[in-house]
């Protein structure tokens, strides 16, 4: 269930004993990662909730704690994948021997998205990095926005400050404005906003 | 120091910065009367504009000298008019003649123009065999393409680091793990920040060199995630003086990797190149290339023009040292 090195040289279009499932179990799955979500909003992180699921069981819960760990890597997936390897191990399955099937996530990213908004790892060609994945997107897009947007209105503690322009401008009544430094790449920006 | 000239470090650059020369076909004409210069361009600018090719010079000084005429106009783009029979074209094929007075102007022929404006010198030169643009030169790029950026100096830096990620990727094929090693510097102070090896083939799929490497950063900070006991050729500096080092700077440690370069020895995937643009790196050197690598061969990451931090790339440091481990 894993995206990793392997040995074919083509990508399984279609994966074998896989069967979408229902909507109302899709449902039920995104609630529950998006109180995984509010978790990470709650501990100042950027609201991102993670669910793995196999066989209509839980093996994988994560929520983002980058800012926790100093660690810009630490996403919910890769909380969530610690969880599934420690649950392989347990039942002592070879993590390799089967590939993620489906991901269902929320609202897409513009800014860092991997799968069909910057990026299309999901579908792309990459032997050597793993099988293709089918994506479902969109999922109480708005809500997973909202939450986004609620995080980046407060100040996140750990991210540099914005640059400001040394020039100062003196308007004729001689009092003095700093100008905020606005690329056209938004570049000083630590978030990943414009969502909608 | 000699081992230096056996590499060369070349900067990753962006597809339109090494893209081909794109030509376009368009019609020119000969100056006959130069003294119609002037008022010649201002008009066939009106009736025919060249809006996406501001990069073109209208005008040429022709190439040839013992032709008749010294300047060639371009009158318009093929693709902005309709000819049926294009050799014996005329001008009044090309522009509706009650608007214009072509008096000073000769009989129309086709060129090839560039497409795209020129980025880098290379492309300036050969774009130039065509018909001149303007070439707004970035001096880093060239120097950079000529691999003449780094001094011996920093070469010899670069091979001090890049020798520590060999090693240990060394260390960790001796584990059983693939042959990839990195290290993480801080360039201000030149101390190694964090030194590891790939060790997927161990505990952990994801834990590719890279991965590990920022997470011992992490756990230079204060932070981290994961205990690399295991390994002892992964480490990072908590001595003194690297210590000091930061905390001599105006904001102590950095936010995670702000400011700081990796070596690699060979091309990050795509998850590490995310990681790696999340992590705020400030420059990235690797040794070999790699079939699905994310900084160069099957993405240019660091160029994604919509993600909120870019970052410098170059290839090549210590090239056969790191492709001999891929070998093995």
């Amino acid at each position: 269930m894993i995206p990793m090195e392997m040995e074919a040289e083509s990508v399984k279009p279609e994966k074998s004993n896989f069967l979408q499932p229902l909507d109302s179990e899709i449902q039920r799955w995104m609630s529950k990662a998006f109180d995984m979500a509010l978790e990470a909003l709650e501990n100042g992180e950027v609201p991102v909730g993670c669910l793995m699921v196999y066989n209509n069981e839980i093996i994988g819960k994560g929520r983002n704690e980058v800012n926790e760990t100093k660690n810009a890597t630490r996403h919910a997936e890769m909380v969530a994948l610690d969880q599934v390897l420690n649950w392989c191990c347990c039942r002592e399955k070879d993590p390799k021997e089967t590939d993620i099937p489906l991901v269902v996530y929320g609202c897409k990213n513009e800014r860092f998205g991997g799968c069909g908004s910057v990026l299309d790892v999901s579908s792309d060609h990459l032997p050597h990095t793993g099988t293709s994945f089918k994506c479902i997107a969109g999922y109480r897009a708005e809500e997973a926005v909202e939450m986004l947007k609620m995080f980046y209105k407060q100040e996140n503690p750990n991210a540099p400050k914005p640059k400001v322009r040394k020039d100062l401008i003196s308007p004729p009544d001689g009092a003095v404005v700093i100008q905020v430094k606005r690329g056209p790449q938004d570049e000083e920006r630590e978030t990943i906003a414009p969502l909608s | 120091m000699d081992e230096c000239d056996t590499w060369d470090v070349l900067p990753v650059l962006s597809d339109e910065q090494s893209r081909d020369t794109e030509l376009l076909a368009a019609y020119a004409a000969p100056i006959i009367e130069k003294r119609q210069t002037s008022r010649l361009v201002k008009e066939l600018s009106q009736i025919h504009p060249l809006p996406s090719l501001q990069h073109i010079k209208r005008v040429r000084a022709c190439k040839d000298k013992s032709t008749p005429h010294p300047l060639e106009v371009i009158v318009c783009l093929a693709s902005d008019v309709q000819v049926t029979d294009c050799k014996g074209v005329m001008l009044t094929d090309l522009i509706p003649s009650q608007s214009f007075d072509s008096s000073g102007l000769g009989v129309p022929f086709l060129v090839k123009i560039p497409a795209n404006p020129p980025l880098t010198r290379p492309q300036f030169e050969k774009a130039s065999k065509h018909w001149p643009t303007s070439f707004h030169e970035d001096k880093q790029v060239t120097s950079a393409l000529r691999g003449q950026l780094f001094t011996a100096d920093q070469k010899a830096k670069m091979q001090e680091y890049m020798t520590a990620a060999v090693q240990a990727a060394k260390s960790g094929e001796e584990m059983g793990m693939d042959a990839v090693g990195a290290v993480i510097v801080d360039p201000e102070s030149e101390q190694i920040a964090a030194v590891a090896h790939d060790c997927k083939r161990g505990s952990h799929p994801l834990h590719h060199a890279v991965m590990v490497c920022i997470d011992l950063v992490a756990c230079g900070q204060g932070g981290g995630t994961y205990d690399y006991e295991k390994y002892p050729a992964c480490l990072f500096n908590s001595s003194e003086t690297f210590r000091n080092a930061c905390n001599g700077k105006e904001n102590g440690l950095p936010y995670i990797c702000t400011g700081y370069d990796l070596y690699v020895t060979r091309e990050p995937c795509v998850m590490c190149a995310m990681a790696l643009v999340h992590s705020r790196i400030n420059r990235v050197f690797y040794g070999a290339t790699s079939a699905d690598g994310a900084l160069g061969t099957k993405y240019k990451i660091h160029c994604q023009k919509d993600l909120n931090h870019h970052f410098e790339v170059f290839k090549g440091v210590m090239l056969n040292a790191c492709e001999a481990l891929e070998k093995k």
